[in-house]
C-alpha cells in the first residue's frame, strides 16, 4: 500500500458535474468541501460514449468501451434489425480494480457499480446495480448477503422510474433509495474487514434528469418558481450529509477517499428524431413513404420498414447509434461492402451538417468505433453520433411533423450528458488541494498504485505524477 | 555524397509523431547519417505564428515544408518531417516532388490520443473551445498505402524506429 494509505473508499456519484460539485454548490456541502481542501481534484473526461454503461466499467478496468465490447445499456444482437441484448456483468471480462487487489488478498465491498448484475464472485462482498430486475433475484455475492441487506434496509431499491409526470413520487423514492444505499454501505463498512469500498449512487443521475428544468433558469422548458426548483441543491445536501456520516466510520489518517462520476450533465436543448430525418433524406424507407402519428410516437420496430431499399437506421438515446444496411452482413443489406467506407463518410458528413431548428450551426460529432478504440469488440454500431455535442439527445421514434422535438420521446427528461465528470482523491498526508484535469482511464492505475499494484493500462497514475 | 531522402510522419495530434521523429533522428545520427527534423509546429511557430488552420493555410504550410525537405534531401540529408498533413492530395504532391520518400502513417485510436493530449488540444475540442481539430471533428484523410503504418498504442518507440529503419533498408535508402 502506498505511503500512509491502508484503505480506500470510492464514492461514485452518477453524473456529478464539476461545475456544481466543485464550485456552485460547494459552499453548502461542508463534508465534501473539507475533503477537497486536501485532495487532488478536477474535471474527469469520460469515455466515448459518455454514458453510465460503459463508463463505470471503463473507470474500474481502465479499458475503453471497445475493449469491453460495451457501447451502452442495450446492444444490437449480431446483424439483426430488431433483436437486442441488455448489458450485464458477465460481458465484462477485463479485470476491475477489485479483481487486481483481490489477487493480493485485499477484500472489497462493491455496491451498485454498473453493470454488476448478475453478481460475480469477488474477494469480498458485492451488491448489484440499477440493472438488477428486482429484489426477488439473487443480487449479492455471497448469496447469503442478501438476507443481511434486507435485515438492514428492508426492501432494497436499485433504481427508480424517473421519466414520469408524478414528480413528488419520483423525488420521494429517490430520497428513500439514497438513504437506504448509504445505510447499507455504512453497515457493510462497520461489519466487514475490508480494504476497498466502491459504491455508486444512481440517484443523483435520476434527480438531474427529472428535475433539471426547474433548477436551470436557462432551460427552454424552465418553470419559474416551481416547488421543485430546489430539489437538485437539496439532494446534493442530502448526499453531503450521508457522506459526512460515512466519513465518521473511517480513519482519515490512513484512508484515501475518492469521489468520482462517470460523466457530467447539462441542459437538454431538445431531441432530434434521427430516424425521421433518415426517412426525410431518403436513407430509410418505410412502407407507404412516411409515418405520421402525432398523438403517439412510434418505435421503429413497430413500423414496416422496406429493408430492401434502406441504407441506414438508428437508435436514440443520449447519443445516437447509426447502423448501415450492408450486403452480406444484414439479412436484406443493400450497401456493397466495397462502398461501405464511402457511404459511411457521406452519411457522416450529412449528419455533421445538420443544423438546429432555427438554422443555427450545431457542433455535431460523428465517431467510427474502430478508430476510437484500440480494438472495437462485440456488437458495435457503424457510427456514434453526438448531436450538437450531446446538447440534443437522439429520438429513435418516428411519426412527427418535424425531427426537432422539444421534449424527450420516451418520457420527461430535461438533461443530457456532458463529457466531463468529476474526480477527487483525498490522501492522508496531502497538506493542500491540487487541481488537475484527468480522464476516466486514469482512475484504475491511480487506485492500483495506492495498493502497490503495477498495471499496464493506458491511463496515467495521478499519484505518480504528484511524486515526480 | 550519399543521397538523401525524406521520411514523412503523418497523423493527427497525439498519435506519437514527435516522439518518434526524435527517436529516429537519434538512431540515424548514431549510425553516422546527416539528419534534420522538420517539425510542423516548430516551423509554424518560428516562421508564421499567425497562420490559421483552414484548408488553404494548411496546404500552404505543408507546401513550404515540402520545399524545405526537398532542398535538404537533395543535399544528402535524411529529412524527417513530422507534420499532421491531413490531406492525401498534399502528401501525394510531396511524394511526387521529393521522389525518395517514405510515408509513415502514425496511428493511435482517438481515445488514446485524447488521453495523451500533449498540447491540450483535445480537451479544448471536447469543451467546444476549438472547432475542426484534425482527427476529432476535423478532417484527416488516412494514407491509403503508406510505406509504414505505425500503431503507436501497441508498440514501443524502439520497435517503431526499428520497423521504419528496416523499411528504409528494403527501399535501398540506407
Amino acid at each position: 500500500m502506498s505511503e500512509n494509505v491502508r484503505k480506500v473508499v470510492v464514492i461514485g456519484l452518477d453524473s456529478a458535474p464539476p461545475n456544481l460539485l466543485f464550485d456552485r454548490f460547494l459552499d453548502f456541502l461542508p463534508n465534501i468541501r473539507k475533503l477537497l481542501s486536501r485532495s487532488i481534484y478536477g474535471p474527469m473526461k469520460s469515455c466515448i460514449p459518455a454514458i453510465t454503461i460503459p463508463a463505470w466499467m471503463c473507470m474500474a478496468t481502465g479499458k475503453t468501451p471497445g475493449e469491453l465490447g460495451l457501447y451502452g445499456f442495450r446492444h444490437r444482437k449480431g446483424s439483426s434489425y430488431n433483436d437486442i441484448w441488455i448489458a450485464h456483468s458477465l460481458m465484462v471480462r477485463e479485470k476491475a480494480v477489485w479483481d487486481y487487489i483481490g489477487e493480493k488478498g485485499k477484500k472489497s465491498i462493491i455496491v451498485g457499480v454498473p453493470p454488476s448484475y448478475p453478481p460475480k464472485k469477488i474477494n469480498g462482498w458485492l451488491v448489484s446495480c440499477f440493472i438488477t430486475p428486482d429484489t426477488n433475484c439473487d443480487y449479492t455475492y455471497p448469496k447469503e448477503l442478501k438476507a443481511e441487506v434486507e435485515k438492514i434496509v428492508g426492501d432494497y431499491i436499485f433504481d427508480v422510474v424517473f421519466r414520469k409526470e408524478e414528480r413528488d413520487e419520483v423525488k420521494e423514492k429517490i430520497w428513500e433509495m439514497t438513504e437506504k444505499r448509504f445505510e447499507l454501505v455504512r453497515h457493510l463498512m462497520e461489519t466487514k474487514d475490508w480494504n476497498y469500498v466502491q459504491f455508486v449512487e444512481i440517484g443523483l443521475d435520476r434527480i438531474h434528469h427529472a428535475f433539471w428544468k426547474y433548477f436551470d433558469e436557462n432551460h427552454h422548458l424552465h418553470e419559474k418558481n416551481s416547488k421543485y426548483k430546489d430539489v437538485i441543491p437539496d439532494y446534493y445536501k442530502l448526499l453531503d450529509r450521508e457522506i459526512g456520516k460515512l466519513l465518521k466510520l473511517v480513519d482519515l489518517d490512513e484512508t484515501a477517499i475518492a469521489i468520482v462520476s462517470d460523466h457530467g450533465i447539462k441542459a437538454m436543448k431538445g431531441a432530434f428524431a434521427i430516424n425521421q430525418w433518415l426517412i426525410e433524406e431518403g436513407l430509410l424507407k418505410v412502407k407507404g413513404g412516411k409515418v405520421i402519428n402525432r398523438e403517439c410516437p412510434t418505435r421503429l420496430d413497430k413500423v414496416e420498414v422496406d429493408w430492401d431499399r434502406s441504407v441506414a437506421w438508428a437508435w436514440g438515446g443520449y447519443y445516437s447509434r447509426v447502423f448501415l444496411n450492408v450486403k452480406g452482413r444484414e439479412a436484406k443489406g443493400i450497401i456493397n461492402p466495397d462502398d461501405y467506407g464511402k457511404v459511411r463518410d457521406e452519411i457522416a458528413e450529412m449528419l455533421k451538417n445538420i443544423r438546429g431548428p432555427n438554422g443555427e450551426k450545431w457542433d455535431t460529432k460523428v465517431f467510427y468505433p474502430e478508430r476510437l478504440y484500440p480494438v472495437a469488440k462485440g456488437d458495435k454500431p457503424d457510427m456514434m453520433v453526438y448531436f450538437d455535442n450531446l446538447s440534443w439527445r437522439a429520438a429513435g421514434t418516428v411519426g412527427y411533423d418535424s425531427p426537432y422535438l422539444r421534449e424527450n420521446d420516451t418520457g420527461p427528461d430535461d438533461a443530457v450528458h456532458d463529457e466531463y465528470g468529476v474526480f477527487s482523491l483525498y490522501l492522508p498526508g496531502l497538506e493542500k488541494k491540487r487541481e488537475i484535469t484527468c480522464t476516466i482511464y486514469d482512475f484504475a492505475p491511480t487506485i492500483l498504485k495506492l495498493f502497490g499494484v503495477k498495471s499496464a493500462l493506458m491511463g496515467e497514475c495521478l499519484i505518480c505524477a504528484r511524486d515526480s | 555524397m550519399r543521397e538523401g531522402f525524406v521520411t514523412w510522419l503523418t497523423g493527427p495530434s497525439g498519435a506519437g509523431k514527435t516522439v518518434l521523429a526524435r527517436a529516429l533522428e537519434k538512431k540515424l545520427k548514431e549510425m553516422g547519417y546527416k539528419v534534420e527534423v522538420l517539425d510542423g509546429d516548430e516551423i509554424r511557430k518560428e516562421l508564421y505564428p499567425e497562420l490559421g488552420f483552414d484548408r488553404k493555410a494548411r496546404e500552404m504550410h505543408n507546401r513550404i515544408v515540402i520545399h524545405m525537405a526537398k532542398l535538404l534531401s537533395r543535399n544528402g540529408i535524411i529529412v524527417i518531417v513530422s507534420l499532421i498533413s491531413p490531406y492525401r492530395k498534399v502528401r501525394e504532391y510531396a511524394r511526387k516532388e521529393i521522389g525518395r520518400f517514405v510515408e509513415v502513417y502514425v496511428y493511435a485510436p482517438l481515445e488514446v490520443r485524447i488521453r495523451r493530449d500533449p498540447k491540450g488540444l483535445y480537451a479544448k475540442a471536447v469543451k467546444g473551445e476549438i472547432k475542426g481539430l484534425t482527427g476529432y471533428d476535423g478532417v484527416y484523410e488516412e494514407p491509403e498505402s503508406p510505406e509504414v503504418r505505425i500503431e503507436s498504442h501497441k508498440m514501443s518507440v524502439e520497435e517503431e524506429t526499428e520497423l521504419i529503419l528496416e523499411r528504409m533498408r528494403e527501399l535501398g535508402y540506407l
